[in-house]
């Protein structure tokens, strides 16, 4: 330890090996190394050894790891809440994906009130936070025009919409990668414009972009549960109202969240390693 | 109207004749003028130094670029003419390009006959036979179901002319069909060109090789900044040209350790 501080003082935060000759030729890049990991392993050892000291266990497994009092949470949690998380994930992302694959065609459009019509699209629903949008459809449109449509409409295009304007944004990145030559060789066989687009390009891009379009759907997942600030009836609960109701509902404490948070993780993580996997596949065949 | 018609029904299957085309870029005037024609049967190859213009002016003949002015006609199309029907044209046309081009995400076989089945709505099992024997052509029966990205540059180059051949076209338009390729793969492209065009295929190719522009070319014209400098057989323009942009330039092709700076 002393030979490492001998160099530190002398030369500031910036210490040059030429300032002390000896010790830097003493000490090997190895050897300084070993000692860097060994002080960072010590440093999150005597971390853990407090945390694990100040910690109230009782309590902590009182209020939130006390799963012999979440029984009344199963079934439905799962049947019900993991359902509809993933039936309102699925349909907005169905919504999004037609919506955003009609935005990017439009943004590439050679008519410019299209691009004009899409730019502005995207710029609006990328700008305004999801909530504000679940409102609008939840509340404003039932109390503005009088409609009353189910929840999991509102979901669906609530979320559809403001997802399409992300995913747009992404295959118009993806139709842009595409090479030309994919279009001029289309073309060159006799294919008219959209056909080429159909078959040629649309194809190509999607697997440019299935990375981005995994991670696009874990997000919305987790945005799903925005919908808690609706009024739900029950069938239609989400995990994120399971777990918020499972607070007063249930006296174990924060347990129902954890509960509902693993229910997330359980699609998320696999999705994230989806995700991985194409991405590395992606790198491997392109040109 | 009458005349481009007339003049375009003169070109048979296949022929193809330019007349006064211009092409710019915005200020940049790529093709200043160009006349051409390619009788049907006919062997013709582009020469000339890189930025000449020789590729521009193949990209024309099938509208890939639109010219500014003058004329294309192309196996009894009037290809300026707005309203002619491109893709109708071009099934009549293919094309061969620098770097392939091949459809990444179909197979060899699906390569060859997408464009049967969705252009010229052929029957899947009859577009699939058309292909197999075009595969056979071009030496690569037994990689129907390899992906392009499996295969060598030249067999990917070959599978490309498959590709084209399988619409039966009566034009074979090739844009510097060996440039991209590693050596020792641009021979079994140029024998696969070499046998097309002994079986009287209308080809028009863009080349740097001289080798076969002198064996295989029933013409060759070099341009060279945007204009046609010299026309003529392929023994005459390779062999003795006359023209002296023409004389410098393959100096420098075929003796490229000579060239002094």
């Amino acid at each position: 330890m002393s030979t490492v501080n001998t160099t530190g003082p002398a030369s500031g935060p910036n210490p040059s090996p030429g300032n002390s000759p000896q010790t830097g030729r003493r000490m090997s890049n190895r050897r300084r190394r070993q000692i860097s990991l060994g002080l960072q392993a010590g440093v999150f050892v005597l971390a853990i050894v407090i945390l694990v000291a100040v910690m109230d266990w009782p309590t902590l497994g009182q209020s939130v790891f006390n799963f012999a009092e979440i029984g009344p949470l199963f079934p439905d949690i799962i049947l019900v809440g993991l359902g509809n998380t993933l039936l309102y994930t699925a349909s907005s992302f169905v919504v999004g994906l037609l919506g955003g694959t009609l935005l990017a065609l439009m943004r590439l459009s050679s008519f410019p009130p299209y691009r004009w019509l899409a730019t502005a699209y995207i710029e609006l629903f990328r700008g305004l936070p999801a909530l504000l949008v679940f409102i609008a459809f939840g509340y404003g449109v039932p109390f503005a025009f009088g409609v009353q449509w189910p929840i999991p409409l509102v979901v669906m295009v609530s979320l559809g919409m403001v997802s399409s304007a992300y995913i747009a944004e992404t295959l118009r990145a993806g139709l842009q990668a595409v090479p030309k030559g994919q279009a001029e060789a289309a073309r060159s066989l006799g294919m008219p414009a959209w056909r080429a687009m159909v078959t040629i390009v649309i194809p190509q891009a999607f697997r440019l972009v299935l990375p981005p379009l995994t991670n696009e759907v874990i997000l919305l997942t987790k945005d799903s549960s925005l919908v808690y600030v609706l009024g739900l009836a029950a069938y239609e609960y989400e995990l994120t109202k399971f777990g918020r109701d499972g607070i007063t509902a249930l006296d174990a404490g924060l347990t129902p969240v954890l509960v509902a948070g693993v229910m997330y993780l359980i699609i998320t993580v696999p999705l994230s390693l989806l995700a991985r996997k194409f991405e590395s596949r992606t790198n491997r065949t392109r040109v | 109207m009458t005349e481009t018609t007339s003049h375009a029904s003169a070109i048979r299957a296949g022929g193809v004749a330019i007349t006064g085309l211009h092409k710019s870029y915005g200020s940049n005037e790529v093709l200043k003028g160009i006349d051409l024609t390619v009788a049907p049967g006919e062997v013709v190859c582009l020469i000339g130094p890189s930025g000449s213009g020789k590729s521009t002016l193949l990209r024309c003949v099938n509208l890939l670029e639109t010219p500014n002015q003058g004329t294309v006609a192309v196996s009894g199309f009037d290809a300026t003419d707005p309203e002619v029907d491109l893709n109708a044209m071009r099934r009549h046309v293919g094309m061969v390009f620098q770097q392939f081009n091949l459809f990444p995400h179909l197979s060899v076989l699906e390569n060859c006959t997408v464009a049967q089945v969705k252009v010229l709505r052929r029957a899947k099992a009859e577009a699939a036979g058309v292909a197999r024997e075009n595969l056979r052509r071009v030496g690569l029966d037994g990689f129907e179901d390899r992906y392009p990205d499996q295969l060598s540059g030249g067999q990917q180059q070959r599978v490309a002319i498959a590709r084209a051949l399988s619409m039966d076209p009566q034009l074979m338009l090739f844009d510097e069909p060996t440039s991209a390729l590693d050596p020792e793969t641009v021979g079994e492209v140029l024998s696969v060109m070499r046998g097309l065009a002994g079986a009287g295929m209308t080809m028009l190719v863009v080349t740097h090789e001289m080798g076969f522009a002198r064996e295989v070319a029933d013409r060759v014209v070099f341009m060279d900044g945007g204009v046609v400098v010299e026309e003529g057989p392929a023994e005459q323009v390779i062999g003795s040209p006359t023209q002296p942009r023409t004389q410098d330039f393959l100096r420098r092709v075929l003796n490229p350790t000579d060239v002094e700076l």
